[in-house]
């Protein structure tokens, strides 16, 4: 596996530290390194929180139990420790999908966009295993790797103000599920009946990052 | 011990310290959006500083207690009332069963806290029974109270207390929030960077517990940014294409898209919570070494009162 080059330590604010990776885009061994490295700051049990992003992560302290200047050096070390990063191989998970109609609104604008049919749309975005980069803005969000070139699309010009739990969208060269309900702009193409993020559940969530999904069309 | 609500009020959400190391699963730490308010009004009751309590946003709750108890309010000057008379701010006092009290609307500030000598018994979620509306976990059934619900009052824990005046915070319509650059202040124009840092922004009425979005002169970027979705903290500034910044507070987002101009130092985050539609809000640069004083300073003054308590 190729190494990603070392990354830079940035202070973001006086309490958390930002550790970044330079990549043109989505990088497969940057995201590698920034789940590897979250995994091990998180096992340090040294912050309150460590939050992995595509190609950056953060980690926040208490600012009255560390410095900054120490919790950088604490970084640098184990970075220093362990330059190549293997991100341990999630579970694959299928996710079954309803793809265009009353489920997917934004499939006709996808479709016009690539100049490509629906069933064509659909093999490609069901075509490849995707790995789960960052769970966030909201629970259960899953931000995936990106979808194929073909299916890029920007974001609405204006969000929806309810996109369903459940719905699966593209933006730009994002591709992605809404754990809960919630406003949104991205292109929304089909829907899982799964629950991402399920507070009477146990486990509460279906996907980790680092996971691997592949979507199955119904 | 039960208490009934007869009236809502604009939001009153049941909160203790929140739920921290979920972010990256996309559950923000949320609880108590002003934390040192919050711990005032439960250390005057008796109760440890991260007890249960009701936080009410603008005002409007009306609650009857059905026996004898103590309470206390902190934070956002509300005229409050209890049996028709005028309740003070920041000091225990003793209630009858079957007293009404009464909130109107806040004259400083956002939010108020009432604590109740034992504490609101809720289930946990995730070890929190802080609320959390996108997601409806912890409180009641996830949501803000509703008229008619009744909420169960724990046994007290120890006799009340007072504070010293110079512990009470002094809140007004002004908030001056001490901040740090952000990881993108770099893209900033000139400009932006300059009066970031001098002029004042007003929340709007999109301000809840996710965050405010300020109306005040257009903040711009001086190159272009193409950001991907990244981490976000409460207390970020953040700022979308059309200059109008967005700042992240205690139930904000756990990643965002936009460039991450500022970020609000850790002793001044309680003061988030006090953001109400219509404050003015205003940013003073912080340097690193100086955060680390004031904090140390801020949680040593509060320690000796308040076990447990920081900032």
């Amino acid at each position: 596996m190729t190494s990603a080059s070392s990354p830079r330590l940035s202070l973001y604010g006086d309490r958390a530290i930002l550790v970044a990776w330079e990549t043109e885009g989505f990088s497969e061994t940057v995201n590698n390194a920034v789940q590897d490295v979250a995994a091990k700051l998180r096992e340090s049990g040294k912050y309150i929180e460590v939050v992995p992003g595509y190609d950056s992560l953060v980690c926040v302290f208490d600012l009255a139990e560390r410095t900054p200047k120490d919790a950088k050096r604490h970084i640098e070390d184990l970075l220093a420790r362990s330059p190549s990063h293997e991100a341990a191989l999630g579970q694959l998970i299928e996710i079954p999908v309803q793809y265009g109609g009353e489920n997917g609104p934004d499939m006709e604008t996808i479709c016009a966009a690539a100049k490509l049919s629906k069933d064509e749309v659909i093999a490609l975005h069901s075509g490849q295993e995707y790995r789960v980069c960052m769970m966030g803005f909201i629970p259960g969000f899953t931000f995936l790797s990106p979808a194929p070139k073909k299916l890029h699309h920007p974001r609405l010009a204006t969000p929806r103000a309810k996109v369903q739990a459940g719905s699966i969208g593209i933006a730009n060269w994002q591709t992605g599920i809404y754990g809960l309900e919630s406003p949104g702009g991205w292109q929304i193409i089909g829907h899982t009946p799964l629950s991402i993020f399920d507070a009477h559940r146990e486990p509460l969530f279906l996907l980790n990052a680092g996971d691997r999904v592949r979507f199955v069309p119904q | 011990m039960t208490l009934t609500v007869l009236q809502s009020g604009t939001q009153t959400l049941v909160m203790d310290a929140g739920r921290p190391g979920h972010r990256h699963q996309g559950i923000p730490g949320g609880g108590a959006a002003d934390k040192l308010s919050f711990a005032i009004a439960n250390h005057l009751v008796g109760n440890s500083w991260d007890t249960p309590a009701l936080e009410c946003a603008l005002g409007g709750l009306h609650i009857r207690f059905d026996k004898a108890c103590i309470i206390a309010m902190s934070g956002a000057e509300m005229w409050s009332q209890n049996q028709g008379l005028n309740l003070p701010l920041n000091k225990a006092v003793p209630v009858g069963a079957g007293d009404i009290l009464t909130m109107s609307f806040t004259r400083a500030g956002c939010r108020a806290y009432l604590a109740i000598a034992g504490g609101i018994k809720a289930p946990p979620f995730m070890g929190s029974v802080s609320t959390y509306l996108p997601a409806k976990l912890g409180g009641l059934d996830g949501g803000p109270l509703k008229t008619g619900d009744v909420l169960e009052i724990g046994l007290p824990q120890d006799s009340p207390r007072s504070l010293p005046a110079s512990h009470i915070p002094k809140l007004s319509n002004h908030i001056v929030l001490r901040a740090e650059k952000g990881p993108e202040w770099n893209y900033l124009s000139d400009a932006s960077k300059r009066y970031l840092f001098t002029t004042p922004f007003y929340a709007t009425s999109a301000t809840d517990r996710m965050g405010s979005r300020f109306k005040g002169d257009q903040v711009t970027l001086g190159r272009p940014l193409e950001m991907t979705s990244s981490p976000l903290l409460p207390g970020s500034l953040q700022i979308p294409p059309d200059g109008q910044p967005i700042l992240a507070l205690v139930d904000g987002h756990c990643t965002g898209g936009y460039a991450r101009a500022l970020q609000v130092i850790q002793s001044d985050l309680w003061l988030l919570g006090q953001i109400a539609p219509g404050c003015a809000v205003s940013f003073r640069r912080s340097l690193a070494s100086e955060a680390e004083v004031v904090l140390r300073g801020k949680n040593s003054y509060y320690a000796e009162l308040i076990p447990g308590f920081s900032f």
